[in-house]
């Protein structure tokens, strides 16, 4: 085993040598052309987040000793996250890798928390730029130390490693705005003509979170001896909020919508806030959407049906897809129902309105992805009705014909029509939350064949707690606003105690997307994720009994693929 | 002509490279044969197919299952890894060894974003990564002692199902490649 050991030593000093060597041969070969520092920060931004070279190849690395893999497949955002505070997934403890971290000796962490007591409480002094080039590349730190063979050691040539280091220097080096030495402030967006009620729902939730979370504080800071000050520590995570005071104002957005961002522009400038939370606008919240990407400023589920639908964006979390979901949510039943689709008419019927369009987008997006032809659609302008010869032309063949009725409350009049047409559709699809509360009084005569998107938890189940497996009773409200502030809440309560004093933006974006699965009254399941940006991800499809309060009967599960 | 120069140093600076983990302590994986008897279920592969498990199961090839979610920071891209290399090691023989990855985060896991996930990890035929309804996953995961309530808290888990028999060989923890192409040699694979 000795000599096991030496051959492993003399290894590793041929591979630091090699590093050297490295630098020495890339420093005499580099004639790239001098770049500005916000061009070096954007580089070492791509090398950090995708694992892709200035010269577009990807960052090679090794993990577990010998596996080879492309830095694209392990970035360093993988595991320290975009944030770079690093992160503790399936037991695997990441730790942060921002400059002002890394150039500051590290004390000894015990499950996540700094020893500062101790005769020796350091892990590792302060990095230079050279010892930190050799970690990244042979993951021996500056006092020999070895790190977890899970971390890569990634092949960084000599011009390439200032460039992911400058970048690391600017990583979360500063608090980000709406920080300051004694409050973490927030901001909510209101239009001037909100539902009064809806607004007073989301308000009040918000306000009463802060404020119990103040009146915490104030308590930590206010207990008499120092053994209930440790204890009062010991029991909670958010400790450093004792320093800071939670606030929170109201943004509210007047006029139309095309001015709303030079309006948000005022507040951000005024009273910069650290994220915003919830939200309710009477129209798109793509502006606000907009405003939120282009400033870096967290926005955590906004009140709307209609959020902007991306794969990459990374500011605003929303609570669903809204609209767009449930039409997805069609697509993904039908195309597991393979048997009905033989020889199958799809037909959708499209009314000119922000509902109809966002239904018709989900299912036709969806569709496409699933390598189905588009379907053929009717569209409807604002008032318009289906003509009798429409309806007459729709049900003339007895025929397998299925038709998407992306229509408002007065469906029911669509619906009827194709029931007393001369051949009965076979299936007929439509949104529960287009139809708002005509839901329940459906015809019967339409029931049968109708189908409905329902992204909800029925009203009829129990809430089950995942972990305990027991019914959960929550106290929330009816209001569906209440509903989904109190499912904000619920995150924003984590977010905060887990960002540990750590007010970087992206890092508190981060510390929601490692959070566990939620159960809340409204939705089956709210999950998280690196990056995901929709939490409710479910959709029933449902059918109405009979009677005058008909129950809701699933045909589906929660989610379909 | 310094560029070839360099990157000759490179490539020894990778092999000296990956050598030098082994002096850090080689967290040592746990191993175990099991008896599992898997559910009748239907899941949807990355192609948006329906698959049985069962069938999968009676073919004769060593079967290989983990658990892992698309959007996973840090056990994940390792046991992806493991497999694309181990796809990469065996070369021709890469056939004779069905790789699955299963689902811990279904809701999210559309055939889209496993697809998506495979190409990342250059993934080659012979490894499927199955979404479907998390109760369906939730059966799946109990057959095989493997239940993880929430994805966050999952664990390191790689099955090997040597074909045409019922034991189960169970590997707690990483395996680098070395480890990994024993592994399979020693679960059958000829």
């Amino acid at each position: 085993m000795k000599g096991l050991g030496k051959t492993l030593i003399l290894l590793s000093a041929v591979a630091a040598c090699l590093s050297l060597l490295i630098v020495c041969d890339a420093t005499a070969t580099s004639a790239s052309p001098a770049l500005s520092q916000q061009q070096k920060l954007k580089l070492g931004e791509r090398i950090y987040r995708e694992g892709i070279l200035p010269n577009g190849e990807p960052l090679m690395a090794f993990v577990k000793g010998d596996l080879p893999v492309p830095g694209t497949a392990f970035t360093c955002i993988s595991c320290h996250l975009r944030g770079g505070i690093g992160s503790i997934e399936g037991g695997v403890y990441t730790p942060p890798t921002n400059g002002k971290t890394l150039y500051q000796p590290l004390k000894k962490i015990h499950k996540g928390v700094e020893i500062k007591y101790g005769e020796d409480p350091f892990r590792r002094p302060a990095y230079t730029d050279e010892t930190l080039a050799e970690v990244l590349r042979t993951g021996t730190d500056p006092v020999g130390k070895i790190l977890d063979d899970v971390m890569p050691r990634y092949l960084l040539e000599d011009e390439d490693a200032p460039l992911l280091i400058a970048y690391l220097k600017s990583l979360s080096s500063e608090f980000s705005p709406g920080v300051t030495d004694t409050t973490l402030h927030f901001a909510t967006i209101i239009s001037e003509d909100a539902n009064p009620a809806d607004t007073e729902a989301m308000v009040s939730g918000i306000e009463k979170f802060i404020t119990d979370k103040n009146g915490m504080a104030n308590n930590y800071r206010n207990v008499r001896t120092p053994r209930d000050r440790m204890m009062a520590k010991a029991m909670s995570t958010s400790k450093e909020l004792e320093l800071r005071k939670l606030t929170l104002s109201r943004w509210i957005l007047k006029g139309a919508p095309e001015t709303w961002r030079r309006q948000l522009e005022e507040y951000n400038r005024r009273e910069p806030a650290f994220a915003l939370l919830g939200g309710l606008v009477n129209g798109d919240w793509q502006p606000i959407h907009q405003f939120t990407e282009e400033n870096g400023i967290p926005c955590i589920f906004p009140n709307t049906d209609f959020p902007v639908i991306s794969d990459t964006d990374w500011y605003t979390l929303y609570i669903s897809k809204g609209f767009y979901q449930e039409g997805e949510a069609v697509a993904r039943f039908l195309n597991s129902k393979e048997e009905l689709l033989q020889d199958t008419r799809i037909i959708q019927i499209v009314r000119a309105s922000r509902e109809g369009r966002a239904l018709s987008a989900g299912f036709e997006e969806t569709w496409k992805t699933m390598s189905h032809n588009p379907p053929l659609t009717i569209s409807l302008a604002k008032e318009e009705q289906l003509s009798d010869a429409m309806v007459s032309k729709l049900t003339a063949k007895e025929e397998p014909l299925i038709i998407l009725v992306w229509d408002g409350p007065d469906s029911g009049r669509i619906l009827t029509a194709l029931a007393n047409g001369k051949n009965k559709p076979t299936m007929v699809f439509a949104s529960s939350s287009y139809l708002g509360k005509n839901l329940m009084t459906l015809p019967e005569q339409v029931r049968d064949f109708t189908y409905l998107s329902y992204p909800y938890r029925l009203p009829q189940d129990k809430v089950i707690d995942p972990m305990m497996g027991k019914a959960i009773n929550f106290q929330v409200g009816d209001n569906r606003v209440a509903q989904q502030t109190y499912a904000l809440v619920l995150t924003l309560n984590m977010a905060v105690m887990e960002i540990k004093g750590n007010y970087y933006r992206d890092h508190f974006l981060d510390a929601i997307g490692m959070s566990m699965d939620r159960v809340v009254p409204l939705y089956e399941r709210l999950s998280f994720g690196p990056g995901q940006r929709y939490a409710s991800k479910g959709c029933y499809i449902v059918q109405l009994a009979g009677g005058e309060n008909p129950q809701l009967v699933k045909r589906s599960d929660w989610v379909t693929h | 002509m310094k560029l070839p120069f360099t990157r000759i140093l490179i490539v020894v600076a990778m092999l000296a490279c990956a050598a030098a983990p082994l002096r850090a302590e080689n967290k040592p994986y746990k191993r175990t044969v099991e008896s599992y008897s898997l559910p009748d279920v239907t899941l949807i592969n990355q192609d948006g197919k329906k698959v049985r498990l069962q069938s999968i199961m009676q073919s004769d090839k060593l079967v290989v299952v983990d658990f892992i979610f698309g959007t996973c920071t840090t056990i994940c891209p390792i046991l992806s890894v493991g497999y694309s290399n181990l796809q990469r090691k065996l070369g021709p023989d890469t056939n004779k060894v069905h790789l699955i990855s299963i689902s811990i985060d279904p809701e999210h896991d559309t055939p889209k974003i496993m697809k998506e996930y495979l190409k990342r990890y250059q993934a080659k035929p012979g490894w499927d990564f199955l979404t479907g309804s998390r109760s369906d996953i939730n059966k799946v995961m109990y057959a095989l002692n493997a239940y993880i309530p929430n994805k966050m808290s999952h664990y390191p888990l790689t099955l090997f199902r040597p074909a045409g028999n019922n034991k189960w060989i169970r590997i707690f923890g990483l395996m680098n490649s070395t480890e990994f192409l024993e592994e399979t040699k020693k679960a059958g694979l000829k």
